[in-house]
């Protein structure tokens, strides 16, 4: 594993082009030049202008140092921000799921109410289908008023009937006493006349 | 089981476990089939996950009710009911804990049983039978306590019972009613649910809401055919019968959906309520296939014999 992770790191520095291979190229003719300048027996030209390319390429390293050192900055500024996003979005996570839930629970709710609305609208209905109850109580008054009359009425012929029965009554027994009177009467004409008979012929 | 005999199986009753990961489905044929839901729901299901777990004869005739208590399953069929403990049946164990058989006055035939209810007040099984009355089975001890007598045949009426007095304190003859008569169908009853003061029957005449306390229907779906089965399901009506489609209903009385299924004709549809994370609906009928609904606006998948 340790060796495939070896290939794996030389073959990417190796397909990298440019500054990293160039780097370490540079620092290494650097060092040369500087021991060669160091021990140069030439003229004070060719040291001097050993000496110059030495300090250009001395420029160069310091200019590609500064370069790498602020990529790294740049680098870790970039890590830490992804840091805040990811937590970031680990928040809204959760806070999305809470809202989820949260809208199950309303939505149950709300199939509560639609059931009940619609189970009011079914009695509804039925209840429509039967006649008013103001109506109603008015057919009982008027029905009310008019057995109050019949039976005011009835109650009047009746007493009518009583007074009536009464009076004939009267008037029969009155017929009557009368028919008793004149047959009593008769009668004692009668034996008045019988009595008067056989006294006459007995004397 | 040979392809003629699946051809010509039809499922009449369902019932999920109290744990809610397994469906008992019985069929015509006396068997009752075991299917594990969290295998036919995890991901990675395969045609072999909706399969039963275990298929076992139960009785001679069809199996026409199935119920779940909180730790058995009890199945009627052939005029007897068999009472299996689930934990065996999940052990693959398939030895009933008991089967008792109702007092029926005749004995040249044996009437069938239809449906079984849990009383739960009471600890009692009321189960009505095919001798046109409801017979109450003790669960406790184990005897028939009492008999409700009052329906004859297919009188297309709806009694309600007093439990106590064993007397029917109502009687509702739904196909006199104009509104929900349908002539042509007849006027018995095949289906009846209720959910506190509403009652949905239908049947011969047209499935109907009814108010129980005034005792007067409030709605008619329009629906063709018969309706075997519906249940309350939130602020919705589930209704099954004849023709190849599970009806959603509104208690207005307006269809608002009607979603097709594989079997031609459905006879029983359950809904799973015991278990959060395997919430579905499934209906059985004419065919060797359950559908499956996880969602119940279109079909999952199906379980097959």
């Amino acid at each position: 594993m340790g060796a495939v992770t070896d290939d794996e790191v030389i073959r990417k520095r190796l397909l990298i082009d440019g500054d990293g291979a160039g780097d370490d190229r540079r620092i290494n003719v650097l060092l040369k030049s500087f021991t060669k300048w160091c021990n140069s027996p030439g003229t004070p030209e060719e040291g001097f202008t050993q000496y110059q390319r030495v300090m250009a390429t001395l420029g160069q390293c310091e200019f590609s140092m500064g370069k790498t050192l602020m990529v790294y900055d740049m680098n870790l500024r970039e890590m830490e921000n992804y840091e805040k996003i990811y937590t970031n979005i680990e928040q809204n996570i959760t806070s999305a799921h809470e809202k989820i839930a949260e809208c199950k629970k309303e939505i149950q709710r709300a199939k509560r109410v639609r059931k009940n609305r619609q189970e009011y609208d079914a009695l509804a209905k039925v209840i429509q289908q039967h006649p008013d109850r103001h109506e109603t109580l008015k057919q009982l008054e008027a029905l009310d008023k008019e057995l109050q009359q019949l039976s005011q009425i009835k109650e009047n012929v009746d007493a009518k009937l009583e007074l009536r029965k009464k009076q004939f009554h009267v008037l029969l027994s009155t017929i009557q006493e009368l028919q008793q009177t004149l047959e009593n009467d008769e009668k004692s004409d009668n034996d008045d006349n019988n009595q008067e008979s056989p006294a006459q012929t007995g004397e | 089981m040979g392809p003629v005999e699946l051809l010509h199986m039809s499922v009449f009753s369902q019932s999920f476990s109290p744990c809610g990961r397994f469906l008992a489905a019985g069929n015509n044929y006396g068997e009752i089939a075991v299917f594990s839901l969290s295998a036919a729901l995890s991901p990675d299901a395969t045609a072999l996950s909706q399969k039963p777990v275990l298929t076992f004869t139960a009785h001679e005739g069809p199996v026409f009710s199935l119920l779940s208590t909180d730790c058995h399953l009890l199945s009627a069929g052939n005029g007897e009911i068999s009472c299996w403990s689930w934990s065996d049946l999940t052990k693959k164990n398939v030895k009933p804990l008991w089967t008792k058989r109702p007092n029926f006055k005749s004995s040249l035939e044996i009437p069938e049983i239809n449906a079984m209810v849990l009383n739960t007040r009471d600890n009692s099984l009321v189960v009505g039978g095919g001798d046109n009355n409801i017979h109450i089975l003790d669960l406790e001890h184990g005897i028939f306590k009492a008999v409700l007598q009052g329906h004859t045949d297919y009188d297309g009426a709806v009694r309600m019972w007093d439990s106590r007095t064993g007397q029917s304190v109502h009687c509702v003859e739904i196909y006199k009613y104009e509104s929900c008569a349908r002539p042509q169908y007849g006027k018995w009853i095949s289906c009846l649910t209720t959910d506190s003061d509403w009652m949905l029957c239908g049947g011969g005449p047209s499935l109907s809401l009814w108010h129980l306390r005034s005792l007067s229907p409030t709605s008619i779906f329009p629906l063709t055919g018969c309706q075997r089965q519906t249940s309350f399901y939130q602020d919705m009506i589930l209704a099954v019968g004849e023709g190849p489609s599970v009806a959603h209903c509104l208690l207005g009385g307006e269809v608002k959906a009607q979603i097709p299924c594989t079997p031609q004709s459905l006879n029983t549809l359950q809904l799973n309520t015991n278990s959060a994370e395997h919430r579905m609906l499934t209906v059985g009928g004419s065919s060797n296939h359950i559908d499956v609904f996880t969602n119940l606006s279109y079909r999952a998948f199906s379980l097959s014999f």
